[in-house]
């Protein structure tokens, strides 16, 4: 199997056949569980943006919240005013939040640690609430975004939230799939080659600088290709749909997810998902008060990063692997 | 050898993402009901709230689903709704539009409820109608805590019924308490300078109110260092005599601090929305007493009004169900949507059906008891609640008294009607509170 995945076209048929997979399991899973699976989706699509960001190239961004509203935004302003076509208006997204990364990356490939933290996490903070300014963003109650009914020929049953998790699940298919290109093509080895050593990676004649603000612009529009699936989840647009806990919460999956590991990222999107349900569960087996059950789920995350950043600090799936590579070196001595 | 390892645990995620996806639904499909309505059996029906629980917008409406939930036991311990008990599910959303949405969700797919009750703020419950497709399933909005005049449109949210009134009612009401009573003085107006604002900027055009100093701020900057003190200085430059703040309780909070701190003593007219004494006070930034003399708005009688039978009930069974927690205006609000909601069950009738629910509000809705002071304005054509406000006097205590002693209510429309003084007369409350 995994010596198709090394091919451009073993991989594009990997990802057709899974996108297959999903199809099917769309049409056998309840309307929730659709809903949810949705939301997976962009968060796989938002989890994988920041993994490449930071993972791949040592870039810290507290602010993917901010850059996931630019591209809702875009979207549903390329929906509203120019009644452009679902596909184009997630295209507007990412064309629109790749610049805004670009001119943001052009500064934050000068920064680096703490100070590119700040600057992100001020971004985080201040850009939502530009919304609130121009009557044109619809201010705090913000903008409709709909991307209409599914196509008739899907049948009457199909409802909206398939429709939304099939789109969202193509775009996240799409996504790993491109990224997976990315990240084993010369793009990918700079990033890399910057993030472990500089200094070596200018000796070897890479532009560093221009090198990071590649890498933060294709992450901002993968991000803001995120925040157009989580417009359309929604169906709406608001500044308060992009607060700053949804940039932690991003850097919670990816840290869950293992920062270096792109593979591990359904890992961190399914804790994301899966954990207020988990602690729904628990809550009402054990006390059924309100008080755990609005409190748990943050109780579980944080437990959970704190151990992770414990035990498994580069993510379990990357702690997987280094457990194989010392039992192989352990049997071939 | 590395990244073959790699590769292959790309693929081992993928396809154990897929199979729990699918796994996952198994049970859910198990247990789908087969019930008349969804949410309603022979014994019981469940409905669902979503509000900020926790979270920057969290303190008082927290209150809001256990005040409900108090009064919905006493009506259960005095026999429920056609023999029928009412449960609450209630969701916290900290106030995110996504997160309402999802709980939304969770509440009607798996939750089941019948209805959704008193869903809080405008971005969340526009979300809400809009992703969840209320109108298409069917599934009713009660009662839904945001005075947003956009939602008493009927052919856009046909399930959703408010209670609150609107912003620019309330604006229209103001405007012509102005009128009256500081006819030649200087005024000002503080404002949110989103959605909420401009629907108070339309109240105060109809209503004929100019203001010579207008100060807008932007949702969320009330809270920055210094941009409070601005307001207030650009309101004594223009020398406002009449102050109309009509914006969140952390505004209110801001400019009656800055206010105090600049020797700045205008007359204080504040928003029902950020004339909220509770949230000021748990805020502790400033004392509730610089609330004092400040004109204030409600509908619904005072918390501390004792004489007032709706209040007694109110007290009592927050005594009994809801123990522990302070009575105050936001436990009045949860009550009163119960009450409205109880009256709105039995209504329905004895084979309660989320249509019949609807159709009952609609066709009878206008004459429900209700301890609101204002007429309900509901019926074939209008979802609106409460259509006006009286207007009151806050103490040092923030408790906000009715100006004369007794309550003068205005009532008015989110359109070009006149604003005037209500003659309705509150119908006695039913025997014990319990709607019949």
């Amino acid at each position: 199997m995994h010596k198709i995945l090394h091919t451009n076209l073993g991989r594009a048929l990997f990802f057709t056949a899974l996108g297959f997979g999903l199809f099917l399991a769309s049409n056998r899973i309840d309307e929730l569980r659709v809903y949810q699976g949705a939301t997976l989706a962009m968060f796989v699509v938002a989890i994988s943006s920041l993994i490449l960001l930071t993972g791949y190239s040592g870039q810290v961004s507290l602010g993917h919240g901010a850059i996931m509203a630019i591209g809702a935004y875009a979207a549903a302003l390329a929906r509203i005013h120019w009644g452009l076509p679902v596909w184009l208006c997630f295209s507007a997204a990412v064309v629109v939040a790749a610049f805004a990364g670009a001119v943001l990356g052009t500064a934050a490939a000068r920064l680096s640690g703490p100070y590119l933290a700040g600057t992100t996490l001020a971004l985080a903070v201040g850009l939502p609430s530009i919304a609130n300014q121009f009557h044109v963003l619809g201010g705090e109650q913000g903008l409709l975004f709909d991307i209409g009914q599914p196509p008739s020929w899907l049948g009457a049953d199909f409802t909206s939230y398939k429709w939304y998790f099939w789109i969202g699940s193509s775009a996240c298919l799409i996504t790993l799939w491109w990224l997976q290109n990315i990240l084993r093509s010369r793009y990918g080895r700079t990033w890399r080659a910057v993030r472990g050593n500089e200094v070596a990676a200018q000796l070897c004649g890479i532009h560093a600088g221009k090198s990071k603000t590649l890498a933060f612009s294709v992450s901002s529009g993968l991000a803001g290709l995120a925040g157009a699936l989580l417009a359309m989840t929604i169906s709406t647009v608001s500044p308060s749909a992009f607060p700053l806990s949804l940039s932690f919460t991003l850097l919670t999956g990816a840290v869950l997810s293992g920062i270096t590991t792109l593979p591990g990222v359904i890992i961190g999107a399914v804790t994301l998902v899966a954990t207020p349900e988990i602690a729904d569960a628990i809550s009402q087996r054990m006390a059924n008060s309100e008080s755990v059950t609005t409190n748990l789920p943050g109780l579980l995350v944080s437990a959970l990063l704190i151990l992770v950043v414990l035990f498994v600090p580069n993510g379990p799936v990357e702690q997987m692997r280094m457990f194989r590579v010392k039992a192989r070196s352990h049997t071939k001595n | 050898m590395i990244r073959m390892n790699r590769r292959k645990l790309f693929v081992a995620s993928a396809v154990i993402a897929v199979g729990s996806m699918a796994v996952a639904a198994v049970p859910a499909q198990a247990f789908a009901p087969h019930r008349a309505e969804i949410g309603v059996s022979a014994s019981s029906i469940k409905l669902g709230i979503s509000v900020p629980m926790t979270g920057i917008a969290s303190p008082g409406y927290n209150k809001i689903p256990g005040a409900m939930k108090a009064y919905f036991d006493y009506v259960n311990a005095n026999g429920g709704v056609n023999g029928r008990k009412i449960s609450l599910v209630i969701k916290d959303d900290q106030y995110i539009p996504t997160l309402a949405v999802a709980k939304a969700n969770e509440l009607i797919l798996k939750d089941k409820v019948f209805a959704l009750l008193g869903t809080l703020g405008t971005a969340s419950n526009k979300a809400i109608a809009s992703s969840v497709q209320l109108a298409k399933r069917g599934v009713p909005a009660l009662f839904v805590n945001t005075g947003f005049s956009g939602f008493a449109d009927k052919s856009k949210y046909p399930t959703t019924f408010s209670i609150l009134p609107s912003y620019q009612m309330e604006a229209k009401i103001m405007s012509q308490y102005i009128k009256e009573n500081y006819a030649g003085k200087k005024l000002g107006l503080i404002y949110q300078d989103d959605d909420f604002g401009v629907d108070a900027l339309a109240g105060f055009k109809q209503g004929g109110v100019n203001f010579d100093v207008k100060v807008p701020y932007a949702s969320g900057s009330q809270g920055v260092a210094g941009t409070a003190a601005g307001w207030i200085q650009k309101l004594q430059a223009g020398g406002a005599e009449v102050v109309v703040l009509f914006g969140v309780s952390s505004a209110t909070t801001a400019a009656l601090g800055n206010a105090y701190a600049l020797k700045y003593a205008p007359q204080w007219l504040l928003g029902s929305v950020g004339g909220d004494a509770t949230t000021i006070a748990s805020a502790k930034v400033v004392p509730v007493a610089l609330m004092r003399g400040s004109k204030g708005f409600s509908f619904a009688p005072a918390p501390t009004d004792t004489a007032d039978e709706y209040i007694k009930m109110f007290q009592d069974v927050n005594t009994t169900y809801n123990k522990g927690v302070a009575f105050d205006n936001n436990i009045v609000a949860g009550m009163t949507s119960a009450f409205i909601t109880v009256q709105a069950l039995q209504a329905a009738g004895a084979n309660l059906t989320r249509k019949s629910l609807m159709d009952a509000i609609e066709t009878k809705g206008s004459t429900f008891a209700s301890p609101t002071l204002t007429p309900l304005g509901y019926s074939t054509t209008s979802h609106v609640g409460a259509t006006g406000y009286w207007i009151g006097t806050y103490d040092a205590t923030g408790s906000l008294k009715p100006d004369g002693g007794a309550y003068t209510v205005y009532t008015t429309d989110s359109g070009s009607g006149a604003v005037v003084k209500s003659t309705y007369k509150r119908a006695p409350m039913p025997a014990k509170g319990l709607p019949n």
